[in-house]
């Protein structure tokens, strides 16, 4: 218990030695990155992926996956698109894509939790469903015309210099950080990665955790996916494909366990930070696009190989018991 | 476990099916770009003749630009760096140009993340073909504040909201005339259906396109031909090119594709000629000569039109360089002399409700008598 409670400070803190680095050549190569309008733009340019990111946080922590949210966001901006352009209040507009945001997670989490299908297979369905049923609302069209309040929602900044995703992620941070390390919720969660027949036996209601887990992740996707909307201020068929991978990317660079039940909330902010900088930093160099996320991968591979190589080298020269994947996070709940 | 199965197996269908495409393949490749004889650089068009006389560049000044394309890795826009280039040894800037974009699939996130970037980068001037409709003003807006000018080559942005300039290659609405035109040669005398075969819904310069053709098919004279149909391909060739094929499949009395895109134009003329359906339906639109060569001896694409990129990008810098360095101001009836290409006036841009142009011109019509030439 306690190398694992070694590893993962010492996981946090060689995020943290990374994201030092890379903030300190960032500031040496670009002068204008430590500007507060280009911090702000670098969270703004990725906020929305964020957001999902402290949900998703939950999910693989309970031992599952949602491959779905990217759809969910597509689905909830092309809703309220079609919506607005047809006439219906965009606040109306809004509200019915969070709720089907929210349907579509408590779809994923009725076949998990209550049927016991397995969440790779189907949220890989709902990637494929939701997305299909985005472009089937919505064409092979742009729309927009959203009207000025909603855009400025999404591009003007309303406190300070920060724009309202902004405060919703800084709002969330804070939320997920306490739910997860302190509420009994929190616990559930990492009891369910760990054995979810332990879990059960402990008269945990595993069906209601996984339930609301799910519908939660619907929630904030859909939540994300309007935020996108109102900062793009049009929306197709191809809104936010392809970040489901992304998302999934920092929360497993935040060292969270992919077989769930281990993992921490700050771990996950230094990778959001991390992986924010680094693409700003390498934006600011007019490194792009397949490139940035050709270092990223290569970022997340090193990742999971050093402290897994360390492990193992450990375990070989016999000074210490290799750090094994079956006995997680149980330090988190006491 | 008979459940699971069923559903594990539904999903699969769904993916193969989903993921299944017929072996769509690339346009023809191509040879590599010789300009397209330096066209007769046309002098500045209308311009009240002011007496004040154009503005001339003074040359070795220091400034830092950058050319964003909609995207890279198509012929178009490798001309128009080269065009851009050769304006930049004219003008001895010490600042070495970027030349920078997204890929297609992520244009709009790119260019906007791009755009974002630039003041930071300390750039004095965005050159940008637009891909990201009204989404990218915020950013450019942005940009202008924070003392990056942002000046429109190719595709504006249609608010013209954070833009300083347009250079314009032509006029937009003569672009929906000639397609008119051309749509109305290849349906024959007796006219027919044709769909129009677009790049992205995003794109400013094919939707005013698109608008300016269906304007010009008002006219009684094109009364023969109808427009049925419009799709988009993304500038992404095998995309392009199973749209081709469904148009064909959705309207079976369809007789030509106009793709105003060169990577769509491309496409389509492939898969009609991989279909064998090219007595059938003819593709024309805007095109490369040396892409397009092969469909237009063959009969699968007649003709087509297309205007210099690299005389573009040589005009698009000039007119960067002159409106960062302060010579002009970017205002309404200003003069300026573009380095060969002759003297140039900023108008308003008739083809949009706002919004200022440079109007470049003109483009010209190939077929089978001038491709060649024009594509060695």
């Amino acid at each position: 218990m306690r190398d694992l409670g070694l590893r993962l400070r010492s996981w946090e803190g060689m995020l943290l030695a990374i994201l030092v680095v890379v903030v300190a050549l960032n500031a040496l190569a670009a002068p204008g990155y430590l500007t507060v309008q280009n911090q702000i733009n670098l969270f703004e340019l990725s906020v929305e992926k964020a957001i999902v990111v402290l949900v998703m946080t939950f999910v693989i922590i309970s031992g599952e996956i949602d491959l779905s949210v990217a759809s969910v966001m597509g689905l909830a901006a092309v809703v309220v698109a079609v919506l607005s352009s047809q006439g219906v209040p965009t606040e109306v507009a809004i509200v019915v894509a969070l709720g089907v945001g929210s349907l579509c997670g408590l779809a994923n989490g009725f076949w998990v939790a209550i049927v016991g299908l397995p969440s790779l297979a189907v949220t890989l369905a709902g990637l494929i469903g939701y997305r299909g049923l985005a472009r089937v609302l919505i064409e092979d069209r742009s729309v927009g015309g959203f009207p000025d309040w909603f855009e400025s929602l999404g591009q003007q900044p309303i406190l300070g210099p920060l724009p309202l995703a902004l405060i919703i992620f800084a709002v969330m941070v804070v939320g997920a950080t306490i739910i997860l390390s302190r509420s009994g919720f929190g616990r559930y969660v990492y009891v369910l990665g760990s054995n979810i027949q332990v879990a059960r036996f402990s008269g945990v209601r595993t069906s209601r955790v996984r339930l609301t887990i799910f519908t939660a992740s619907g929630f904030v996707a859909a939540l994300s996916g309007v935020l996108l909307a109102a900062r793009l201020g049009a929306v197709r068929g191809s809104t936010a494909e392809g970040f489901e991978l992304d998302i999934i990317t920092m929360v497993l660079l935040g060292g969270v366990s992919i077989f769930g039940g281990r993992g921490t909330m700050p771990g996950v902010i230094l990778s959001i930070l991390l992986i924010l900088n680094l693409r700003n930093g390498l934006g600011l160099a007019n490194v792009t696009g397949n490139t940035q996320t050709g270092v990223i991968g290569v970022l997340l591979i090193l990742s999971v190989l050093i402290p897994n190589l360390v492990g193992m080298a450990r375990s070989r020269f016999g000074r210490e018991e290799a750090v094994t994947l079956t006995s997680p996070g149980m330090t988190q709940i006491d | 476990m008979n459940v699971r199965l069923a559903i594990a197996l539904l999903g699969t269908i769904a993916i193969l099916t989903g993921c299944s495409s017929p072996g769509a393949a690339s346009p023809a490749a191509s040879v590599a770009a010789s300009t397209p004889a330096a066209s007769a650089s046309e002098p500045a068009p209308s311009a009240s003749a002011a007496a004040g006389g154009a503005v001339k560049a003074t040359p070795g000044q220091s400034v830092k630009m950058m050319l964003l394309p909609k995207f890279l890795g198509i012929l178009p826009f490798d001309q128009a760096n080269k065009g851009a280039e050769e304006a930049a040894t004219e003008l001895a800037n010490p600042e070495k140009l970027s030349f920078v974009g997204p890929t297609a699939e992520n244009s709009v996130q790119g260019q906007i993340e791009f755009m974002t970037n630039a003041p930071t980068q300390g750039l004095k001037v965005v050159m940008l073909s637009n891909n990201a409709g009204d989404q990218i003003a915020p950013a450019a807006e942005a940009a202008q504040t924070a003392g990056t000018k942002v000046v429109t080559w190719d595709s504006p942005i249609p608010s013209a909201k954070g833009e300083s300039l347009f250079v314009a290659q032509v006029d937009f609405d003569s672009i929906g005339v000639v397609m008119a035109d051309m749509a109305l040669d290849l349906t024959g005398s007796d006219g027919g259906e044709f769909a129009v075969l677009s790049a992205s819904p995003d794109a400013a310069n094919q939707n005013a396109w698109i608008a300016a053709l269906e304007k010009a098919l008002k006219d009684p004279k094109y009364a023969a031909v109808k427009l049925v149909d419009t799709v988009y391909g993304d500038d992404v060739s095998e995309k392009s090119y199973n749209q081709a094929l469904a148009l064909v499949d959705k309207h079976p009395k369809l007789e030509a594709i106009m793709a105003p895109t060169t990577v769509g134009i491309a496409a389509a003329a492939k898969a009609m000629q991989d279909e064998k359906l090219c007595d059938k339906v003819k593709v024309s639109g805007l095109g490369l000569p040396s892409e397009m060569v092969s469909y237009t001896l063959n009969g699968c694409a007649p003709e087509f039109a297309l205007w210099s990129f690299v005389d573009l990008g040589y005009l698009t810098y000039y007119t960067s360089y002159l409106l960062a360095t302060g010579a002009i101001q970017g205002t309404e009836g200003e003069q300026f002399t573009g380095g060969r290409m002759g003297d140039y006036t900023i108008e308003k841009d008739p083809t949009r409700d706002a919004g200022l142009r440079v109007l470049m011109g003109p483009f010209t019509v190939y077929n089978k008598d001038n491709v060649e030439a024009a594509a060695k």
